[in-house]
């Protein structure tokens, strides 16, 4: 198969990559550019676990063929803390008990960021609608959505 | 007097959270190794066919293959998938029927193993699939336990007349069930059934395996049970067990499904045939239908009760769905008989079950392993016969229940302690129980309560051999590692014993560094199963701790002058009594035991092998609020209040991330989860988190915790077990709370609209 050029910012950094069309951006980010920080779970586009930021907004990797990101700028799990320095919703995550086996961790934090960027002062239901296509087997999402009010109050105090 | 605790008791944040916040958590799905081949499995379309002929020179040639294999390239050994046999005498062990190999010579459901690629691409391995040619003749099938026993029933394994694996009798049956029959004044007789739940890791079951070049094998894959998967691939393979290392990284969510080998012994035999690193992921539709899943029981109840609510038999009789092979059906039904035998005290118990095999994929041990199954009746017969002699239910369990002092499972180990009557007391204050009970009796839109309530264990003692192994090394600046062979499969293992491990030190929690499961640096558990890992292992590590810290302090005498028993250590630093001044830091005398110029170097370490001396049940009430639609049967779960006899919260955040978590499965359960094999084929239906509907966000009501601290003698600091805890009563507490809205008795699971109202209209009539 003729392969394409796809050229992306992943995380800050500009990258360029010679791939197959039909290549998922999933596989890209975990295959060949090692971030496996973002997690292959159903490989459908039912459970969340392989979300990342494509210029801001929660999408799923697992749909989303590499070619298609031309240009966008690309946020993985692996580009939210700023040097030694959690994100305030990582440090939330931690803090709360949020996190059990990890799996969603990734999906769930980085959907909760695109919602607190468009909606910093969300009610419970509303991170709970925006979470809802994220799967947790682990947690029954009680922690979670503590964990994201909780970022959110330390958002709006100017901890990012 | 009791001792204050510095570490153990605190809501500290996970050890494991960082790396997983931050996706530098490495599972096995992420690990790579150099030249890796990757594996794929041929499944059967089939759900009951013999393989006539297989041929696999086509798929043998496309490039980039590097091996097909079917069972004739694999050892003729049959074995058992799950792994807990290990734990039993071989005299009682081979009464669960060996009957599977690595890849199948016959199909028994759609979905079994046939044959496997090796290949250097993962879009050349599913090529290469298409590209094996089986000649299948299917034969008669049968999916349903009852079909399944009838004469002239699809026979599936040979050893099995009626496809009856085994038939089992509770051992802990007692009194005359007959006599206790005739001194009922009411008799309760109620069937239920359960269904085929799927845990639902979001981590799919994968494997890698690489053999060096003097033959030794090692292994990664997300095992809950490290050292038992070693023992069972070495029988297997005929590998001497000290040529297999076996390495468990972060595992994604378990929940009892790696209580069984799943991708392990395919993902081996390539990597054998092949003699190259193999990794073999499922896909997550094979995840769904290949790996293990909850057994579906019918349980038949007769109970007899007095009028003053003392109960006087108790019998069940139980099927168990195994599914095509046996895998852990007998343990995981003996969980069940016991759960259900003992939970009230009873002077006549009657308990049997049958076994039998169909042609649906697998059971085999989930999160709660047989006590869900046994609750779905007992609770919900405990209900009924409540209100039959005019009793309320919670009055009639605290009648009724077996209590510290009691015979537990067995007679020979009473149960320890018991905080229920508190948690019940909690649980119904928080819920409103006696304000909301009888629920609201007009318009459309009915509410109700109802509650359960559960026991389970802290680990095996004594149905099985069980010991933890444990070594505490100290490094030369104060900080300790601590070897445990376990599995962090999301419950929180690595911070509940690096609390444990830092309060018996007197350490503070970042001076302890968990090492991971590896059979090279960590020595045998028997694994994460049974809730057993913060009561077994955390008590094994309290006794080494106690080894290491005794070195401690003996150097430290000498440099203080001071006795043993006149000091202590507590952050760090080692005091003597009374005398804060005086002191020594740990790191100080560590790093001179190490760097030792007068001839008495040593690293101080401790290491013990702890056989646990109980096994203190923890008991959970559960309430449920619900508001019924009774003209269209849709269920809103408004609220669930859980209270917890946990003896000790060592970490009380993560016990409420247990709890949620379970009862989280606990409404999947009863009210979204349905496993669904369509009758004609035997093809499974419910293949993806589409098609079997796991709650989100949106399903989950208002959950709220309550943990109830009374310390147990024999636990670590008091502690006794959670992590199955969660689910096991919490769909009879909904069932139970859909009756006090509605009168409808909804007894067999999934609760669907359509039951309610078939119960509806049934009254009415």
């Amino acid at each position: 198969m003729s392969k394409e050029i796809a050229r992306f910012t992943i995380n800050g950094r500009e990258c360029e990559l010679l791939i197959e069309p039909c290549t998922s951006l999933l596989e890209v980010l975990r295959d060949h550019l090692e971030l496996t920080g973002t997690k292959s779970s159903c490989g459908v586009g039912e459970c969340g676990s392989c979300t990342v930021l494509i210029d801001n907004k929660p999408q799923l990797s697992c749909l989303t063929l590499a070619i298609t990101v031309q240009g966008k700028n690309i946020v993985t799990i692996e580009g939210l803390a700023s040097g030694n320095n959690l994100h305030p919703i990582q440090q939330a995550f931690v803090d709360c008990g949020a996190v059990q086996c990890g799996f969603c961790t990734p999906g769930m934090i980085l959907t909760a960021k695109a919602l607190l960027d468009d909606n910093p002062n969300p009610s419970r239901d509303e991170v709970k609608e925006a979470l809802s296509g994220n799967l947790c087997r682990c947690t029954g999402y009680v922690k979670i959505v503590d964990a994201v009010l909780a970022a959110a109050q330390i958002m709006k105090k100017g901890g990012a | 007097m009791e001792r204050e605790l510095s570490v153990v008791g605190k809501r500290l944040p996970r050890i494991d959270a960082p790396a997983k916040v931050t996706g530098e958590a490495k599972y096995t799905v992420d690990i790579k190794l150099p030249g890796m081949l990757f594996g794929k499995v041929l499944r059967s379309p089939y759900a009951h066919a013999m393989i006539l002929k297989i041929d696999k020179s086509k798929a043998e040639k496309l490039p980039g293959v590097e091996a097909v294999i079917t069972s004739e390239d694999i050892p003729v050994k049959l074995f058992n998938s799950g792994l807990t046999d290990l734990l039993v005498p071989e005299e009682i062990a081979k009464n669960d029927p060996r009957d599977q190999y690595v890849l199948s010579n016959k199909a028994r459901f759609v979905g079994d193993a046939i044959a496997a690629v090796a290949a250097r691409d993962r879009k050349v391995a599913e090529a290469a699939l298409d590209l094996i040619e089986v000649e299948y003749k299917a034969l008669p099938a049968v999916f349903d336990v009852v079909e399944a026993m009838k004469p002239g029933a699809p026979k599936i394994h040979d050893f099995a007349n009626g496809n009856i694996a085994r038939h089992i009798s509770f051992p802990g049956a007692i009194g005359d069930i007959e006599k206790g029959f005739q001194e009922a004044d009411v008799m309760i007789e109620e069937t239920f059934n359960t269904t085929k739940q799927l845990h639902c890791p979001l981590e799919p079951s994968a494997c890698i395996a690489s053999f060096d070049s003097i033959g030794r094998l090692t292994v990664w894959s997300p095992t809950q049970l490290l050292y038992l998967a070693r023992h069972k691939i070495a029988d297997i393979f005929d590998i001497p067990e000290g040529k297999i290392r076996w390495i468990t990284p972060f595992v994604g969510g378990s929940f009892g499904n790696a209580l069984t080998l799943r991708a392990e012994p395919i993902c081996i035999a390539l990597a054998r045939k092949t003699r190259k690193p193999v990794k073999l992921e499922y896909s997550s539709e094979e995840q769904f239908i290949a790996t293990q899943s909850r057994q579906p029981f019918t349980i038949a109840v007769k109970m007899g009760v007095k009028n003053d609510g003392a109960i006087t038999a108790l019998q069940g009789k139980l099927t168990a769905n195994s599914g095509a092979y046996y895998s852990l059906s007998g343990t995981t039904t003996n969980v069940c008989m016991a759960m259900f035998a003992t939970l009230y005290r009873c002077p006549n118990v009657s308990v049997e079950a049958d076994i039998v095999y169909t042609n649906i994929p697998i059971s085999g041990g989930y999160r709660g392993y047989g006590n869900p199954q046994a609750m779905w009746a007992l609770e919900q017969v405990v209900d009924v016969a409540a209100r039959r002699v005019g009793m309320d239910p919670v009055e009639f369990r605290l009648k009724n229940y077996r209590r510290a002092g009691d015979p537990g499972w067995t007679a020979s180990l009473p149960i320890e302690s018991c905080a229920l009557e508190e948690c019940i007391k909690l649980g119904m204050d928080k819920i409103g129980w006696r304000e909301k009970m009888g629920g609201t009796k007009e318009g459309v839109k009915r509410r109700g309560i109802g509650m359960a309530i559960q026991r389970h264990v802290s680990g095996t003692q004594p149905m099985q051999m069980t010991h933890s192994n444990i070594m505490i090394k100290m490094n030369v600046d104060g900080s300790a590692d601590l070897m445990v062979s376990g599995c962090e499969m999301g419950q929180g293992m690595f911070g509940v014993l690096a609390q444990i491990a830092a309060e018996e030190l007197g350490l503070q929690i970042g001076k302890i560094h968990v090492v991971n499961g590896d059979t090279d640096e960590t020595m045998f558990d028997d694994g994460q199963h049974a809730s057993r890992t913060t009561y077994v292992i955390g008590n094994a590590i309290i006794e080494t701790a106690r080894q290491v810290k005794q070195q401690l302090l003996e150097r430290a005498s000498k440099i203080l002058a001071t006795r043993v028993d006149d000091m202590y250590v507590r952050d760090g630093q080692i005091y003597v009594r009374g005398d804060l001044e005086n002191k020594i830091s740990v790191e100080d005398i560590t790093r001179r035991a190490t760097y030792n110029f007068e001839g008495q170097g040593r690293n101080i370490a401790g290491k013990c092998s702890y056989v646990p001396k109980g096994n203190p049940p923890p008991y959970s009430a559960v309430f449920a609020e619900v508001e019924v639609d009774i003209n269209n049967g849709a269920t809103k779960l408004l609220k669930i209040v859980f209270a917890h006899d946990i003896g000790r919260a060592i970490n009380p955040t993560n016990v409420e991330g247990q709890l949620e978590g379970g009862v989280m499965h606990g409404i999947g359960y009863a009210l979204t989860e349905e496993y669904m094999v369509n009758g004609n084929n035997g093809v499974v239906e419910s293949d993806s988190f589409t098609n079997y509907k796991i709650p989100s966000t949106l399903d989950m009501p208002n959950v709220e915790v309550i943990i109830v601290e009374q310390p147990t003698p024999s636990g670590p600091f008091g502690a006794k077990s959670v992590g199955e805890c969660g689910l096991n009563a919490v769909a009879p507490a909904i069932a139970n709370a859909i009756y006090d809205a509605t009168g409808a008795r909804v007894r067999d699971l999934r609760i669907t609209p359509e039951k309610i109202l078939e119960e509806l209209s049934a009254n009415i009539l």
